[in-house]
């Protein structure tokens, strides 16, 4: 499976859900290739799934963008990360981007059946996530409010 | 949630435990949280979907997973929470739901599980999932370990 095949998805969704529901543009956007090991810039949400693909989708950015984002989606200032409504804001925005995703993917090739498990929102300093055995690709977008990172991981995907 | 549920998860950690040598393993407390948050600097994450949806997260502290690691590589010394020890930490969590899931389809539930991702940092604020969660804690000499296990 190329990287193009399970990236791309993601990539479209992002954009779009990005644009559609909080109005952000992407300036530019480049890909790379990551090993196991993943750093995330301070607030990160992880998304699972499994069926036909195995792997894990992430959608991390900066505290700030997070709060900027929440706050676009509710109209409320926030001035920490830890805001329950901050939070939710990103687990909600990472849930649509890989719903859309899946669908995408689902509909495209019938018989894959991905399921997704509910987002895990994490915050803070210094955070690595590390998979065993599942290299992934990363797109980072460049938007007003910051870079917005996705990070893809399917098994058996290079 | 039903405790045929909680049970799988727990016979899983216990059946790996000591295939992996640990042995003096014991199960010292049950908790109920309305979300799922963590405190530990350690945590593993794996999504569950099918007949149960939720996340199953084994959280320790640095030092246990450590230990932890040093004990299935056979008594090498891990003093680094590098690459060495966090692979080793996600391949016993691979175990751990593997084996609850076996358990599980012998109490009649088929569950799909998502490969671990581990987690790493410290001064996290994390959430996990927003429903009612089960955590059972579990000491042993390596340290304690817990599993969170949320249903939806």
């Amino acid at each position: 499976m190329s990287k193009d095949s399970y990236l791309s998805p993601f990539s479209l969704a992002t954009s779009d859900v990005l644009k559609e529901m909080l109005d952000i543009n992407i300036d530019g956007s480049e890909t790379a290739s990551e090993g196991d090991l993943f750093v995330s810039q301070g607030f990160i949400v992880v998304v699972g799934f499994t069926g036909g693909w195995k792997g894990r989708f992430f959608l991390d950015m900066s505290s700030e963008t997070a709060i900027q984002i929440a706050s676009l989606l509710t109209g409320d200032d926030y001035d920490s990360v830890g805001d329950e409504d901050v939070i939710m804001s990103g687990a909600e925005v990472a849930n649509i981007i890989s719903g859309n995703a899946i669908t995408d993917i689902n509909n495209s090739q019938p018989g894959l059946n991905i399921r997704l498990t509910p987002p895990s929102v994490f915050a803070g300093d210094g955070i690595s996530m590390f998979n065993v055995r599942l290299s992934s690709s990363s797109a980072l977008m460049q938007t007003n409010i910051g870079t917005i990172k996705i990070n893809v991981a399917v098994e058996g995907g290079k | 949630m039903d405790v045929k549920h909680i049970n799988a998860f727990v016979s899983g950690l216990l059946n790996v435990s000591n295939m992996l040598g640990i042995n003096d393993i014991k199960r010292t407390g049950l908790a109920k949280n309305e979300s799922l948050k963590t405190d530990n600097d350690v945590n593993i994450i794996i999504g569950l979907v099918g007949d149960l949806r939720g996340n199953v997260v084994l959280s320790l502290q640095e030092a246990t997973a450590c230990n932890i690691a040093s004990k299935m590589m056979g008594g090498v010394p891990v003093e680094q929470f590098d690459l060495m020890p966090k692979s080793a930490l996600c391949e016993m969590a691979n175990m751990i739901a593997g084996n609850s899931v076996s358990n599980l389809e012998q109490a009649g539930s088929l569950v799909d599980i998502t490969p671990p991702t581990l987690v790493n940092g410290r001064n996290m604020i994390s959430m996990i999932s927003q429903v009612e969660t089960i955590i059972v804690q579990f000491a042993a000499s390596e340290g304690t370990i817990a599993i969170n296990i949320s249903l939806e």
